[in-house]
């Protein structure tokens, strides 16, 4: 009984998901080098002059990061959840007024040489947040107010980054509507959501006369098999009314609502030959590289393609066509595996949690991870609008693998505590 | 119960999700790798292989007698290909060789650069850049002896690549008018830029593929070759520009000035035999920024130089003598509201026309301009422009500055232009359309354009030749001539120039001391100038400086611009025998005799030789810069060695060699004469210290 108190609360790391960081983070920093490795130079991947060198610096900064947080009291992160957020807030708030534009977007704390981006650690402090906040005693997630209020948490910090000019990071933050279906938010949510992606698809891609006569052959089908039900005749006629709207707005959300850059790369995916120099260009770079590593790829350091700039952001937003193009299917395959093998992990390490507050956040965790690696993917491989997001771990950059580190360990500390959770409620 | 199987029914509709969206990526990546992958591969290749430019080797720029003012100097980039040496020749002198690399080009250490050859080899690759560095010749040469590298290309795996640089054997001298090259050897200013179609030459292009890493030439036929620059031989005397640059930098130093303009030009020719531009930079050193005497930024008014073309006018228009009488009063008179001075307090009253033009009396030259022309100012504005003045020299230089002279029609006419434009203000010429105005004086009344570009040639071969435009064949009568030259004469044995008097040869030219014209108004700062010819009597040259803004206590073109002027004509009468005897002795080339081959670059002297079939062998074994030796009938190469920290034996070189094998012992090379070297100041063998400076003397 004794020693399996103590092999309880030992407090050790979940040691499959740090194995599964690592091996991420090893592989990003090969990758990297593979992406600016340059022949002629010969460069070693531990040249500081490149990016493979320098992501070697915050590789180590966040092995430091590992220890800190293992040292802080795990309670800290339950006590200080909306303090986090209310820093990063602020944090936010001042990169507006006095950060640094880069690309357009207004997202940059510069610090001499380096950089620090806000909007990368407001992931895990919305997340902190948003678990504190659900896991209340007094909580009811079935009350609307709950749900608007757990809306609000997100929303802010989402918010700020869109002003920033950031909107792919912006975009992750939807990821939280993951979170609070496992809490008990109405699947109909997602369904609405799915339906406005696939009728704003649609009406770009089909006529709208077409579309709105389907809409109405679908809405008289589903009103006929309602039968004499008056209430869901009613929601049919009221849903096809307001998709009727939305069709007729599309236009006005594709040239109103986008920037000129957004609009090109939604029309790049409905029809990628429409400008293959213009907007197209990434994409079809990245597709390029891929595409032509086969089965097996060409071998590390072989690649053609994602060397010199044809394609561009290489050891960052399209970190991925390095490794399709270099290994191949199966390189792509087995990194793929690996990152759901680690959501896996994180998710069955959700469960198992005692409190609320690790379940809520480490389903944050999963769901941010989970966002970042389908989108950032797609995006390389053309299933997607290019919206610039990292491949977490993967990419090079030192926000970002920090703030990854932080938001996974934080879920990894607070699981290595989870049988102490007795002692506090 | 059921609420737990409510969140695991979620949980594990989330987890399908997840797995499905994985799912439709692995496919998505199958189909772009395996169902599209040819396409892909198709395109990947396409933009792997491309047409590159090759590099055509930029024409030299030389001077009028020959001279390289600017050439092409090649540098070299040190490749490796490490599949080439064997595995014992590499085995042995790896270490060694890797030392030496490391310790040369320092970007790596011996062991890393051992990592990389070791790797690269393994990888079985055929290229490895050892290092950015462009390394000159006699770099180059040492590489060459180091273990493997000796074993040469093939065995040894050593890739030199050429990459060429502009070089200027004479260093900042003219080096405005010259010109300059920007890193893709492109023509930025100057000759280099105004001449650049004819000097860049027509770059070929060759296939290359994309490597991991680097682009490799396609050998597959389809290349162009590269077709060279031309040369271009320039009218440019470099001693007379070392003259004309030197005396202009004392004078502006002197006199604090912000600019100064020399241009030299041969009377009969039209040549520019030099032309300084020195302006002050913020650090208050001079230097040539921009080409004030060609340039738009150099077209102002002229002031009192301009007096010639209004005397011009008198003397032919009217029936007005030298020695009649004008009032020019206390020094002040009022042309309407506007007071015109004379620079002399208390005027100089009542003189003849010639002590007029001799002491540079504004009002009495404007009153007989009014008082001629007054009624028709027209008449005037058209004889000047007949003349030639105020017309674009359609210069070969780009970027001539407009001229502008006001005439009647003009808007902003008034009852003061006339009077005004009499002393040279409301008009603006550039200094080299000025000394075009004077060079025609000098010329017996035959205005011609100024050239400074001889001939396009394309070695030997002349391509293009340029001659002066001939813009009046008369400007005057013969009368008006002879009384212009006379009152020009003047100017500097009574007038205003005396204190140039006194050269045993005569300088005849006209000062000008303007006002300028700042945001608006005219200002206390002034345009000082000096235009002329010399000897007065049998012009050679004529010449003019400007010296703009002096701010030392003297502002006139007297005191400012003419000793300058003075200078340079002192020291070309020093020099030029040409001024003193009419005609240069042909040099007596003799048909069907071989020419001089003394010394030089082993491959070129041998091709030269076989060309004209004369017979030659070599009598030391694999050198590149020889002598020669008469053996018999036919020519023996003998080594010439450079060695590393000695001085070089250029005796018999052409300028070319000779520069490029002192510059690459790291000597500073000063020149005098043309032909092939004769002396140098250094002997032979003897030790250099770096950046030290050597004589050679050409003949």
């Amino acid at each position: 009984m004794r020693t399996r108190r103590l092999s309880l609360t030992s407090n050790q790391f979940d040691w499959l998901a740090v194995s599964l960081y690592f091996l991420l983070v090893l592989l990003g920093w090969l990758n990297i080098y593979a992406a600016v490795y340059d022949d002629e130079l010969g460069a070693s991947i531990f040249d500081f002059s490149i990016n493979s060198g320098r992501q070697l610096i915050w590789i180590s900064t966040s092995v430091l990061i590992i220890l800190v947080i293992s040292i802080i009291d795990f309670r800290f992160y339950d006590s200080f959840a909306f303090i986090v957020l209310g820093v990063i807030v602020v944090m936010l708030v001042s990169v507006l007024i006095f950060g640094s534009e880069v690309k357009g977007s207004k997202s940059w704390f510069g610090i001499g040489a380096f950089g620090i981006q806000p909007s990368e650690f407001a992931k895990f402090a919305t997340a902190l947040a948003l678990a504190k906040f659900l896991s209340q005693p007094t909580i009811k997630f079935e009350k609307i107010s709950t749900q608007l209020m757990s809306l609000g948490i997100i929303a802010v910090p989402a918010a700020l980054i869109l002003l920033q000019g950031d909107t792919g990071t912006a975009m992750v933050f939807a990821c939280f509507i993951i979170v609070l279906y496992r809490e008990g938010l109405s699947p109909v949510f997602f369904i609405i959501g799915f339906a406005f992606v696939l009728l704003f698809i649609l009406t770009l891609l089909v006529n709208k006369l077409v579309l709105i006569i389907g809409l109405l052959t679908l809405g008289l089908l589903a009103a006929a098999l309602s039968g004499r039900n008056i209430k869901k005749i009613g929601v049919v006629i009221v849903s096809t009314v307001f998709m009727f709207g939305f069709v007729q707005s599309v236009d006005f959300i594709m040239n109103k609502v986008l920037k000129p850059h957004q609009q090109k790369r939604v029309m790049q995916l409905i029809d990628p030959n429409a400008d293959p120099l213009g907007a197209g260009w990434q994409v079809t770079q990245s597709k390029i590289a891929i595409g032509s590593g086969g089965l097996f790829g060409k071998g590390y350091l072989q690649g053609t393609q994602t060397k010199f700039d044809f394609v561009p952001d290489q050891s960052t937003d399209n970190i991925f066509c390095t490794v399709g193009e270099e290994h191949g299917w199966f390189g792509g395959l087995i990194l793929i595996a690996a990152f759901l093998a680690l959501l896996l992990r994180i998710t069955q390490l959700a469960e198992r949690q005692k409190s609320k507050f690790a379940r809520v956040y480490g389903y944050g965790v999963a769901s941010i991870l989970f966002f970042h690696f389908a989108f950032n993917i797609a995006m390389t491989i053309g299933l997607f609008p290019v919206i610039g997001i990292p491949l977490p771990f993967f990419s090079y950059g030192g926000s970002s693998l920090w703030a990854f580190t932080i938001l996974l360990f934080i879920f990894l500390k607070l699981d290595a505590h989870r049988m102490q959770i007795f002692t506090r409620s | 119960m059921n609420i737990k199987s409510s969140i695991l029914l979620r949980v594990r509709v989330a987890f399908l999700l997840v797995v499905l969206f994985a799912g439709a990526v692995v496919y998505r990546i199958f189909y772009l790798q395996r169902i599209q992958g040819d396409k892909w591969n198709k395109m990947a290749e396409q933009i792997s292989l491309r047409y590159l430019p090759v590099k055509a080797t930029r024409g030299n720029i030389y001077s009028d007698n020959g001279s390289l003012l600017a050439t092409s100097l090649p540098f070299f980039k040190v490749a490796f290909d490490p599949s080439q040496p064997s595995d014992e020749l590499l085995k042995k002198n790896l270490d060694s060789l890797t030392y030496l690399l490391s310790r040369t080009f320092k970007d790596n250490s011996a062991k890393e650069y051992r990592r990389r050859i070791l790797e690269a080899r393994k990888d079985k690759r055929q290229y490895l850049l050892l290092s950015r560095a462009e390394i000159n010749y006699q770099q180059k040469k040492k590489i060459m002896e180091w273990p493997v590298f000796r074993e040469g290309r093939n065995k040894g795996g050593i890739i030199f690549e050429k990459v060429e640089k502009r070089y200027h054997p004479f260093s900042t001298l003219g080096y405005r008018t010259i010109g300059s090259v920007d890193e893709t050897e492109k023509g930025t200013v100057g000759l280099e830029y105004s001449f650049n179609n004819q000097l860049g030459g027509i770059d070929g292009k060759a296939l290359f593929q994309k490597m991991a890493g680097s682009w490799r030439p396609v050998f597959d036929g389809t290349e162009v070759k590269a077709k060279d620059g031309l040369d271009i031989e320039t009218t440019i005397d470099v001693n007379l520009q070392d003259v004309a640059e030197s005396a202009l930098l004392a004078a502006l130093s002197d006199h604090n000035a912000d600019y100064g303009s020399v241009v030299l030009m041969e009377v009969k020719t039209g040549e520019i035999k030099a032309m300084s531009n020195l302006s002050k930079n913020p650090e208050g050193n001079y230097w040539e920024r921009y080409n004030y005497a060609v340039g738009s930024q150099g077209a102002v008014e002229p002031g009192s130089t301009f007096k010639l073309a209004s005397m011009m006018a008198l003397l032919e228009e009217t029936d007005l003598k030298l020695t009649d009488t004008v009032q020019t009063g206390n020094g002040e008179y009022k042309f309407y509201n506007q007071v015109m001075k004379d620079h002399k307090p208390g005027g100089y009253g009542t003189i003849t026309v010639k002590q007029m033009f001799e002491s540079s009396s504004n009002i009495g030259i404007a009153k007989l301009v009014v008082e001629h022309f007054g009624k028709k100012p027209s008449e005037f504005i058209d004889f000047v422009k007949e003349m030639g003045v105020g017309q674009p020299l359609g210069f070969q230089m780009a970027g001539e500055g407009k001229p502008y002279i006001k005439s009647p029609s003009d808007s902003s006419w008034s009852g003061i232009s006339l009077p005004w434009i009499s002393h040279g203000y409301e008009l603006k010429l550039t200094p080299l359309q000025t000394l075009t105005m004077f060079n025609a004086v000098a010329n017996d009344g035959k205005m011609i354009t100024p050239i400074i570009v001889r001939s396009v040639r394309k070695a030997d071969k002349v391509v293009e030749e340029f001659e002066p435009r001939v813009i009046n064949k008369r400007i005057c009568s013969k009368e008006t001539l002879a009384n212009l030259r006379e009152l020009l004469e003047g100017v500097v044995e009574r007038g205003t120039a005396s204190n140039i008097n006194g050269t045993h040869y005569k300088i005849a030219g006209k000062t000008g001391t303007a006002k300028k014209y700042v945001n608006g108004k005219y200002v206390n700062q002034y345009y000082a100038s000096f235009a002329g010819y010399f000897p007065a009597d049998a012009p050679k040259y004529s010449c003019i400086v400007v010296i703009d803004n002096p701010k030392n206590y003297r502002i006139y073109g007297s005191d400012v611009a003419a000793p300058v002027f003075k200078e340079i004509a002192d020291k070309i009468y020093s020099q030029d025998i040409d001024v003193h005897k009419e005609y240069r002795p042909a040099v007596a080339y003799q048909t069907e005799v071989f020419p001089v081959v003394r010394a030089g670059f082993l491959p070129e002297l041998s091709m030269i030789c076989n060309e004209f079939g004369v017979s030659n062998h070599e009598m030391a074994d694999d050198e590149e810069w020889v002598k020669t030796r008469l053996v018999g009938k036919s020519i023996g190469w003998t080594a010439n060695k450079v060695k590393e920290g000695l001085v070089p034996d250029v005796a018999g070189m052409t300028l070319r060699d000779a520069l490029f094998v002192l510059e690459n012992a790291g000597l500073k090379v000063r020149i005098e004469g043309d032909g092939r070297v004769e002396s140098q100041s250094r002997m032979a063998g003897t030790r250099v210290s770096e950046g030290s400076e050597i004589k050679i003397k050409l003949g």
